[in-house]
């Protein structure tokens, strides 16, 4: 008490004020240590209480290794506390942080919203995501988990943040986003369809492309069967190609899809499978092209590339036809002006009468020689009806190679023989499953091109090459030459469309990626060798015919002698065809003729009877099919006894209905053998 | 003006602090800021570690940290805790 007294007034006074503010500052915890009287040591107020310590410590240890930043904010939103982490997440030491407002670590943004996030609206606990600044300005964006902190009577006293690095993970999931956006945006954009769908075929997303496609929206596809889109015969397609899928096998499928109208849409499929992370099978992908445009161009293609290959041989085979007409015209000229002597009688000193056998005998020879030679001239033109034909899809049946390939030779042959000596080597082979002028098209190319090959004017130097053998169950048909050979570097190309090494008006550069798609159709192979400097050999391998796999055999017609005598009625629009049929067969028959369809008619209409009628198919006003189809009605007895000659089923009407006519027909030209015979046989 | 004011007086601090502790290091941050803010130069602050200087506690008769002791000018004024309080501080420190 003395010493109390002792002291001034105002210094009693002060250190009452002292020890009140201390006793306030211990209350609201902020003194860390209390000097020790006696020893005048500080003392940490935490040492006084070691379970708490070790407690602390331990939260402490958590905090400081956390790899989240911490902080903690009193109720005055200033900093009392903040990790290592936390420090260097921002790029400060935890000394400069402490003692500041958080809104100093936020820009300006953000800062309108984040106060309340911060301070963990003042109780609730929260996560979200903010962005800080660092020292550097830099931008820091940080998953927020706030909690209130309250002091034992609950009032809220401060907010405990924890703040999870997400610059790194913004950065990625924006490039992910971006990424996404663009591979979006491809698919959006591509012109081709793209479908994936489940392993039970269930659509599970479609791009705007392949809706149009088949005329639905997008959402309406969602969830449905991609088979329910389909025909029955592509589901058979699909169903095949989602087997391959399964064993993991990508390939591209040709097939149809059913437009919302009910029409086809032709399309290729490049398809994908799709598996989890654990390899396991999760559906596939598709890649969809309309190609019904494309299919539609590609068969005009075909025409007009067939037409081109049949235009740049026009010349040539007008060649070939005029040296035998040639021949056929100067033989008759003679053995008109040999008989027409014998007839007058003549006997000037240049030409002395003749006897009756000598001149016989004189034109016996040339008359050889026109039948030969106009029978060259009726191969040539067989020939070229084989590439004149529109061409069909189906095969048509066993086609035999060699005789194709001796058409095409005979078509080329003045491309070939200035050029090169020609080699055959045919092995036997079967026929192939094929459609003949299709194959005709591509060996003539093949042809054509070998002998383009070929330098002008050294034809014993070249050689041509064509060669038939049988490969397992294939026919392999070769055409080599011994050109130049085809440079590595387009080699590549050589079967692209519109690709050409050719001058301008020789070569259309469709030939090879015509034959390629020809003999692919057709279930065969094209494929090319070649070495510069010594020549090319284009290989195309065709499967066997599945039926006939006999060995071609054109039978000799016999010449049959006329058995029984027959009322026959002929009708051609052409008079010199009905003149030459009637000089053949009137010794052996009765022939009535005419060269009107509708004339035929109203003879058997007026109950006529003919034991056969030899017709006409083309002809103007009626034709022969006409004639059938009337007949058929007045007269079927003598509908049946119609046989059909033709100089070539130019219609697609025209060959349909020859195809289904049981009998068979007569092609003009024919040989006078042949049309007795097959008079003879019908005629019973 | 305030400024001027400080460099008038020549103001100086003892800041007595316990180490690491949060309410020392809290205590030195908001005397830093307040000085930053009122007394840019004139202002000599020194800070004791009681930690490591223990016996320096009595020249002051410092009980508790953190303590703030402005020694000159005179009166000698304390300002115990983390010094959050600014208003608080700037009257013991004789600012208006």
């Amino acid at each position: 008490m003395t010493g109390i007294k002792a002291r001034p007034k105002q210094e009693l006074a002060q250190r009452l004020a002292e020890a009140e503010a201390t006793i306030e500052a211990l209350v609201s915890g902020q003194i860390d240590a209390v000097v020790d009287s006696k020893s005048h040591t500080p003392v940490l107020l935490s040492k006084a209480q070691d379970a708490l310590r070790e407690s602390e410590e331990r939260y402490r240890r958590i905090v400081e290794t956390s790899n989240d930043g911490i902080w903690a904010i009193d109720g005055r939103s200033k900093i009392t506390f903040v990790n290592q982490r936390l420090a260097d997440m921002l790029g400060y030491s935890p000394e400069e942080m402490i003692g500041k407002s958080f809104s100093e670590f936020i820009p300006e943004a953000s800062a309108s919203k984040a106060p309340q996030r911060f301070e963990g609206s003042r109780g609730i606990s929260e996560e979200t995501e903010v962005k800080l600044e660092r020292n550097d300005q830099s931008e820091l964006w940080v998953l927020l988990k706030t909690s209130p902190i309250r002091d034992a009577d609950g009032a809220y006293i401060g907010t405990l943040a924890m703040m999870t690095d997400r610059t790194r993970a913004r950065h990625d999931e924006e490039a992910l986003r971006k990424s996404e956006e663009q591979y979006r945006q491809i698919v959006e954009t591509t012109t081709e369809g793209i479908f994936k769908s489940d392993d039970s075929g269930r659509i599970q997303f479609v791009n705007r492309r392949f809706a149009e496609m088949l005329g639905y929206d997008p959402r309406e596809m969602l969830g449905v069967s991609i088979f329910d889109f389909m025909s029955d015969a592509a589901k058979k397609i699909a169903i095949d190609a989602f087997t391959r899928r399964r064993r993991g096998l990508q390939d591209v499928v040709d097939t149809t899809f059913l437009h919302r109208d009910g029409s086809n849409i032709s399309v290729s499929i490049a398809g994908a499978p799709q598996f989890d992370a654990d390899g396991v099978y999760i559906g596939s992908l598709g890649v969809v092209r309309d190609v019904t445009e494309q299919k539609k161009l590609q068969s005009q293609l075909m025409v007009s590339d067939r037409m081109a290959s049949v235009g740049t041989l026009a010349a040539g085979v007008a060649h070939e036809i005029n040296n035998p007409l040639a021949a056929v015209i100067a033989n008759l000229d003679y053995m008109s002006e040999s008989l027409r002597h014998m007839i007058a009688g003549d006997s000037s000193e240049a030409a002395p009468a003749k006897s009756t056998a000598w001149v016989l005998e004189e034109i016996k020879t040339p008359l050889d020689d026109a039948r030969d030679a106009a029978e060259r001239v009726r191969f040539i033109v067989r020939d070229l009806k084989i590439f004149s034909r529109s061409p069909s899809d189906e095969p048509t049946g066993a086609v035999d190679v060699k005789a194709i390939m001796e058409s095409s030779l005979r078509m080329a042959w003045n491309e070939i023989r200035h050029r090169a000596r020609l080699v055959k080597n045919y092995g036997a082979v079967p026929g192939v499953r094929a459609n003949e002028a299709r194959l005709g098209q591509v060996f003539l190319n093949l042809v054509i091109n070998a002998a383009q090959a070929l330098q002008e004017g050294h034809a014993e130097r070249n050689e041509i090459r064509v060669s038939t053998r049988v490969e397992g169950d294939r026919v392999i048909v070769e055409v080599a030459d011994t050109g130049a050979g085809i440079a590595p570097e387009i080699l590549g190309r050589i079967f692209d469309a519109f690709f050409t090494t050719k001058a301008v008006g020789v070569g259309t550069g469709l030939g090879l990626a015509i034959c390629h798609r020809i003999v692919t159709d057709m279930g065969g192979e094209l494929t090319v060798e070649t070495e510069i400097g010594k020549g090319t050999t284009f290989r195309v391998a065709l499967p066997i015919a599945r039926k006939d796999t006999t060995e071609f055999v054109v039978p000799d017609e016999q010449i049959a002698v006329a058995a029984r005598r027959g009322r026959i009625l002929v009708v051609d629009d052409e008079p010199l065809v009905i003149r030459t049929v009637k000089r053949i067969l009137s010794k052996e028959h009765d022939l009535v003729v005419t060269v009107a369809a509708t004339e035929a008619l109203a003879l058997c209409a007026s109950g006529e009877k003919f034991d056969l009628i030899l017709c006409d198919l083309m002809m103007p006003e009626m034709t022969g099919m006409d004639l059938h189809r009337e007949l058929s009605l007045v007269a079927p007895e003598q509908a049946d006894r119609m046989i059909f000659v033709t100089g070539g089923a130019f219609t697609e009407k025209a060959r349909r209905f020859l195809s289904e006519t049981p009998k068979e027909h007569l092609e003009k030209p024919f040989a006078s053998a042949n049309l007795r015979a097959i008079v003879q046989r019908y005629l019973r | 003006m305030k400024t001027i004011q400080a460099e008038k007086t020549g103001l100086r601090l003892r800041l007595y602090i316990a180490g690491n502790a949060p309410n020392s290091l809290l205590a030195i941050s908001n005397l830093k800021a307040i000085c930053d803010e009122h007394f840019a130069t004139g202002c000599v602050l020194e800070t004791i570690d009681l930690l490591v200087h223990p016996g320096r506690a009595l020249a002051d008769s410092i009980i508790v940290t953190p303590t703030l002791v402005k020694f000159y000018p005179l009166p000698v004024q304390k300002v115990i805790g983390t010094l959050s309080d600014t208003n608080q501080v700037c009257v013991a420190l004789g600012v208006k």
